[in-house]
């Protein structure tokens, strides 16, 4: 027995030393230059940009599939040509466009191609990836971006099934490389809907060859190609040894503040930096956060309940412990609006008169965003007045407007209740309040009822799934409900757009607000480019929502993204995930 | 046995196929489609959707397809959440990693349990009796999670930063087709199946030692102990095996949630187990995957509830199969 116990000792002792080398690091020769990244998830659904939906199935897909524009990396406010030669040339004040492909962009080599070898990219390539958006077989999640705005590019309907080589008569071939594009009406916005990994092109033969498989089978022309996904642990990807000529921005792009960051310092590199990406999935904020302090994950989006491992909580700024350690980091804003809401058809809560405007208006003074900053967010969110985020044009400068409806201002907001015929909240039923059943969303409902209890508002909270909670507001059911709204892309004709009226319920108009002074306002506006013109008219809708209030807000999260010493060019963004192949590794930090 | 191992499958046949029958009702009560599309469907969605995934046909139909399936372990129906990977391939692989986790962490807490059980239901009212109880309800009484996450920083984290000291990984699996797998698999899973150890052991232990003090009062242990048989001979040879009913009774309930995993684990330390799988393909509308888990369960169950018969009768020779 006691050689027994000595021999298993000694197994254990054996197995806990002798571990072997893990897979991928037998790809990991010499000089390779890897970037270990994270997925905060279980990964992605598909590699297929048709079917994506996710920040994470953006993530994997955008690394080796490309859309024609991407966002610049240097000014998220802008974009720049990718599979193009040049930006598309606006015609007809906005209503066509005309593109011209950029030469030597390839699709990878693969078994689909004759000979294996990738084929250049044409005009029929961008017609046929486009088109699977509206082709019901492949889920439509993303249709809603092309949806209405080409000429003659509708989703069949009936069960039909889709005819990819019908013409289409708002995409007009005119060479191999050339194509113009009509749309319906001349909206600003199409061209940032081409900076989305959903419209990324495919390959014909790939989708064809690959059938129901094309989802793990990526066929792009992006600077990584795939080398093998196991779900719910890694995806791995190599370097695109054909990758298209395309190189690190230079110094003229960038500003004074990242060039003293030495993000210039790669300037005219060639694309991408890096040989390797190893996503590796980790669900939980632990496991995650460990394993970047241990150097196993090149950056962090660093969770709320660990800015304090790394941050002073008061000023924001670095602990020495992470001064030493020698992170680097930036905080970036994200386009959100986080906002309690109302259905203005509601007979309780909704309407245009002045007691109803009253009530909401007296709402929105009792409730204290600070307090839901500081308690849930570490104070990390930006409170600003109306729907657009900060950073977009018709933003308020310094984030708030004078007389806008916001709390806490409990002296105003009884002063309003009594003026909706609600004094003290007397004859005032409880309001139904619907959210997102999470212990988070339930711990803000309990702050939420004790700050309008304070001026007698009482809320009959429904804690629901949120495809109910969808559900519910598509059917126009939820009196009063909260969640929140990420821009699609840094215009924010993005979050107007939830305003019109056109939208409304079951569309993204979950509050159906109907204006027609606004309706007119923003029919002008989309059909303009950036300039102050469009920015006043962006304005004077931001004014009027924030007259009626039809939600009470807003916040926007700041996510703080933490990297390795050995990390460079590294200048985190949200606004597009392309950004990886600009990484690059610093040997002699690591 | 055989014939009472085949009747008794036999019979258990039409209460399967009920369980069957319930789950699929039970799981079409909300219109699954509606729930998977969630966001605004159009009419088309909703058609094409339900036509994808077979729907569309007679709820008999889908019934009969469903047991064809089972019976004939075909599971290449389509994931809804994961659209390039088959039934078969979601629930397939996830099974071992669970099991690498689960099943040395049943054994040894079992081991471990049945002897401290012993030892302190021999030592029945003494201090050392009192001392382990005591250890058991501490056990007992902290949070699975904190077990959870002070085992992953300290083991995992905190060694190696202390002391350089790389035994375990903080996260991640390898598979056993992997080189030098059982290596990795102590890397990757000793830790977890530690914490498994450690949170279990209260549990098993109590309950191990009340079936024993059972038998401490019976009359062939006054017997046993007249005749002149030592400590180790009468707790081994005689108490243990007259407690094994109850013993193989919890063992052999647990055995199918074996096979489920442990989800907390299996979500901290990134290990791709069937609880997981299950858990994320349910928040995610996958009906597929759900609905052949659950009857794959069942299967499961009424199998494991007939093999527990089968080895009452091999321990105890005065149980008859009948």
């Amino acid at each position: 027995m006691r050689a027994g116990f000595l021999f298993g000792v000694a197994a254990v002792a054996a197995m806990l030393t002798g571990r072997g080398a893990v897979a991928g690091e037998a790809d990991r020769s010499e000089g390779t230059v890897v970037l270990p990244l994270p997925m905060n998830t279980d990964g992605p659904r598909s590699l297929d940009p048709a079917r994506g939906s996710t920040t994470y199935d953006n993530m994997a897909c955008v690394q080796m599939y490309e859309p024609l524009l991407q966002v610049a990396y240097y000014d998220n406010q802008r974009f720049d040509p990718l599979l193009l030669a040049a930006l598309p040339e606006r015609l007809e004040d906005g209503k066509r466009y005309r593109f011209r492909l950029k030469e030597g962009v390839r699709f990878h080599d693969d078994p689909c191609f004759p000979g294996g070898r990738g084929r250049e990219v044409v005009t029929e390539d961008v017609f046929y990836s486009w088109k699977r958006l509206a082709d019901p077989a492949n889920g439509m999640k993303a249709w809603w971006l092309l949806d209405g705005a080409i000429v003659g590019l509708e989703s069949p309907s009936g069960g039909e099934a889709f005819d990819y080589d019908a013409p289409v008569e708002g995409l007009v071939r005119l060479s191999d490389r050339e194509f113009e594009v009509e749309l319906t009406r001349p909206v600003y916005r199409f061209l940032w809907v081409l900076t989305m990994f959903q419209t990324s092109i495919v390959a014909r033969e790939a989708v064809e060859h690959y059938g129901d498989e094309f989802g793990a089978h990526p066929v792009g022309t992006g600077p990584f190609v795939l080398d093998e996904w196991v779900p719910k642990q890694r995806l791995t990807l190599n370097r695109n040894p054909n990758y298209h000529e395309s190189y690190y921005p230079g110094p003229e792009k960038w500003s004074e503040e990242d060039r003293r960051a030495g993000l210039a310092a790669a300037a005219g590199e060639r694309l991408p930096i890096a040989d390797r990406i190893e996503f590796a999935m980790i669900i939980e904020e632990q496991p995650r956060f460990l394993e970047f302090r241990q150097g196993n994950l090149a950056y962090i989006e660093l969770p709320f309940t660990y800015f304090g491992e790394l941050f002073n909580t008061r000023t924001k700024t670095m602990n020495r412990e992470a001064r030493k350690a020698g992170y680097g980091y930036r905080a970036v804003p994200l386009l959100d609006m986080i906002f309690r809401a109302f259905n203005m058809e509601d007979p309780l809560v909704g309407g245009y008169t002045a007691e109803k405007r009253a009530l909401r208006q007296a709402i929105a003074y009792a409730i204290d965003l600070d307090e839901f900053n500081e308690t849930f967010y570490e104070g990390l969110c930006v409170q600003y007045d109306g729907p657009i985020p900060p950073g977009l044009d018709g933003h308020p400068e310094g984030h708030l407007l004078p007389g806008a409806p916001r709390g806490p201002d409990l002296q105003k907001a009884r002063k309003l209740l009594a003026e909706a015929g609600y004094p003290g909240g007397e004859g005032l039923p409880p309001i139904r309040y619907y959210t997102n059943s999470s212990s988070i969303n339930a711990q803000m409902t309990d702050l939420l009822r004790r700050q309008l209890g304070r001026i007698g508002v009482r809320i009959d909270t429904q804690l629901v799934d949120f495809s109910q909670l969808i559900e519910l507001t598509n059917k126009k059911q939820a009196p009063m409900f909260s969640f929140a709204w990420i821009t699609d892309y840094p215009d924010g004709e993005n979050n107007l757009a939830i305003f019109y009226s056109k939208n409304v319920s079951p569309g993204s108009n979950h509050w159906n607000y109907s204006r027609p002074e606004f309706d007119a306002l923003y029919e002008r506006a989309i059909v303009l480019e950036p300039g102050p013109e469009r920015t006043a008219l962006y304005e004077q809708m931001r004014d009027l929502v924030l007259g009626d209030t039809p939600v009470v807000g807003s916040l926007a999260r700041t996510r703080y993204y933490v990297w390795q010493p050995w990390l460079t060019n590294a200048r985190p963004t949200e606004r597009f995930w392309g950004w990886f192949k600009y990484l690059g590794v610093d040997g002699s930090e690591r | 046995m055989w014939s009472y191992v085949l009747r008794r499958i036999l019979y258990n046949v039409p209460i399967y196929l009920v369980i069957v029958l319930v789950v699929m009702a039970m799981l079409r009560i909300n219109d699954p489609v509606a729930a998977y599309l969630s966001k605004n469907p159009t009419a088309a969605e909703i058609h094409e959707t339900r036509a994808r995934f077979g729907l569309d046909r007679p709820f008999l139909a889908q019934y009969l397809s469903m047991l064809g399936s089972i019976a004939t372990l075909d599971f290449s129906a389509r994931s809804w959440y994961r659209e390039t990977e088959t039934v078969g391939q979601v629930v397939g692989p996830s099974i071992l990693p669970s099991v690498a986790v689960t099943l040395p962490a049943l054994a040894l807490s079992t081991f471990v349990s049945v002897v401290v059980g012993l030892v302190a239901a021999v030592n029945r009212g003494r201090a050392l009796d009192r001392g382990l109880m005591f250890l058991a309800v501490i056990g007992m009484s902290v949070s699975y999670l904190v077990f959870i996450i002070l085992g992953q920083y300290f083991g995992a984290f905190w060694l190696r930063e202390r002391f350089g000291l790389e035994l375990f990984a903080i996260r991640g699996y390898e598979g056993a087709g992997e080189a030098n797998w059982p290596a990795n698999w102590a890397y990757y899973c000793l830790l977890p199946v530690v914490i498994s150890v450690v949170v279990s052991i209260g549990y098993d232990t109590r309950f191990y030692r009340s079936v024993i003090v059972e038998q401490t009062t019976a009359d062939y242990i006054r017997t046993a102990r007249a005749k002149g048989c030592g400590q180790a001979r009468v707790m081994f040879r005689h108490l243990l095996r007259n407690a094994l009913i109850p013993i193989i009774t919890r063992v052999m309930i647990t055995l199918p949630f074996l096979i489920v995993g442990s989800l907390l684990l299996e979500v901290y330390f990134s290990i791709p187990g069937m609880g997981n799988t299950l858990l994320t393909h349910m928040i995610n509308k996958d009906f597929a995957v759900t609905q052949t888990i659950v009857a794959l369960l069942a299967a499961i169950f009424i199998l494991t509830n007939i093999l527990t018969d089968v080895l009452y009768a091999l321990v105890d020779p005065r149980v008859r199969l009948s």
